[in-house]
């Protein structure tokens, strides 16, 4: 590569000014007439042009190569998202929707009283409530030791009654054992005795041999 | 304003976005139209490359790998393109193209005078042989650099060197013969 050409090239690239060009090249004619056709035609190409680019509608090759068809989307889905954020959004916030003979009208409400006194009537419901559940509590009991102190007595009394016919039997039995003791006491010691001795007028049977014979 | 890049529009216009797509045409479709119009000489044969380069472009647009600008990949289609259609129309120089150009674009002595400069250096161009005339056109009205319009037309960049400084030599005589014939017809 030539001096020139290297400096004609610098020119091209814009590392070189077309004064500082020129100024080189001012005794190589070829060179610079060169430079001279280069500036022609970089007037030219700066030059606007008035010709009209002709409508070509590539709309229709370009969806035929490269759009596909868009998937069929469902705006339920969305449509149900935005609802359950509206109406997340109005429970928490103090506005009111009130539907009220006949007419909606909404309000925004002091939620912190509102609160307060909701809990406060709950609370005091809750008290009542808790008194009436004691009170029911403390009927119940006394009803249920009543009726156990009854079944304890009744208890006691049969018991009671058993243990004296208990008695009452043992005492039988042992008189009538005392009886059979003296009894036998008797025929053993008394009878024979008795046996011997028998008024005249005695009114009883005395015993034979051929049967009994009446006075 | 944002001005996107090609390489954004042609992502976006790869996933069917119609819009980018359009961006992308309005974009370069004036430069194709301009140089299809200087290289082929007519409003129709320009309009044809144009239709054809933009046809090429949505076809292959999703194998542009990004290792070049994608103006340089364009113009590497464009350049084919028109070269193919001159070597089957056996395009003959006309003077068409000067000749569609609007009566009212030049009313002013000055722009007159542009525009018959303007004309002469067309004239010039279009006595080059097409390899000659490319390498200009892509030099100064693409704004190309060497390496780019030898990666373009798949030659060495020693090789477009030649032919651009051969172009500028026959300019030089073509010039100098006009003047001849200039002060012979005085």
């Amino acid at each position: 590569m030539s001096n020139n050409q290297q400096i004609f090239e610098d020119w091209l690239e814009g590392k070189l000014t077309e004064q500082q060009c020129q100024q080189q090249l001012q005794f190589d004619p070829v060179w610079l007439d060169r430079m001279l056709n280069v500036q022609a035609m970089r007037a030219d190409a700066a030059a606007p042009r008035f010709e009209v680019v002709p409508e070509f509608d590539s709309s229709a090759l370009f969806a035929k190569q490269w759009q596909r068809p868009k998937p069929q989307r469902s705006w339920w889905p969305q449509v149900s998202l935005a609802l359950s954020c509206v109406a997340m959004i109005i429970s928490l916030s103090p506005a009111q929707l009130q539907l009220k003979d006949g007419s909606l009208t909404l309000s925004w409400q002091n939620t912190e009283a509102e609160v307060n006194a909701a809990v406060s009537t709950a609370l005091t419901a809750y008290q009542h409530e808790q008194q009436q559940w004691l009170l029911q509590q403390l009927d119940f009991q006394q009803q249920n030791t009543s009726t156990q102190l009854v079944l304890l007595k009744d208890y006691l009394q049969n018991e009671l009654k058993h243990d004296q016919r208990s008695d009452m039997l043992l005492l039988v039995e042992y008189l009538n054992q005392q009886r059979q003791s003296d009894w036998q006491y008797w025929q053993e010691n008394y009878q024979p005795v008795q046996a011997n001795y028998r008024p005249t007028d005695s009114y009883y049977l005395s015993p034979t041999n051929t049967g009994v014979v009446k006075p | 304003m944002f001005k996107r890049s090609d390489e954004s529009l042609i992502a976006k216009a790869l996933n069917g976005d119609q819009h980018a797509w359009q961006q992308l045409v309005n974009r370069h479709q004036s430069a194709l139209f301009y140089f299809g119009l200087r290289l082929l000489g007519s409003q129709e044969d320009a309009s044809d490359l144009l239709q054809d380069v933009l046809m090429v472009m949505c076809r292959n647009l999703g194998q542009y790998r990004g290792d070049s600008s994608f103006k340089s990949w364009l113009f590497g289609i464009a350049n084919y393109r028109a070269m193919d259609m001159l070597r089957r129309r056996k395009y003959t120089d006309s003077d068409d193209a000067l000749a569609e150009m609007p009566a009212e674009a030049a009313e002013m002595p000055e722009q007159l005078a542009t525009q018959q400069q303007q004309q002469q250096v067309q004239q010039q161009l279009r006595k080059l042989p097409i390899e000659q005339r490319l390498v200009l056109e892509l030099k100064f009205y693409q704004q190309f650099t060497f390496d780019e319009i030898a990666t373009q037309l798949a030659i060495s960049s020693n090789t477009v060197k030649s032919r651009f400084y051969a172009a500028l030599d026959k300019m030089r005589l073509q010039l100098e013969s006009d003047h001849v014939e200039q002060s012979a017809n005085f």
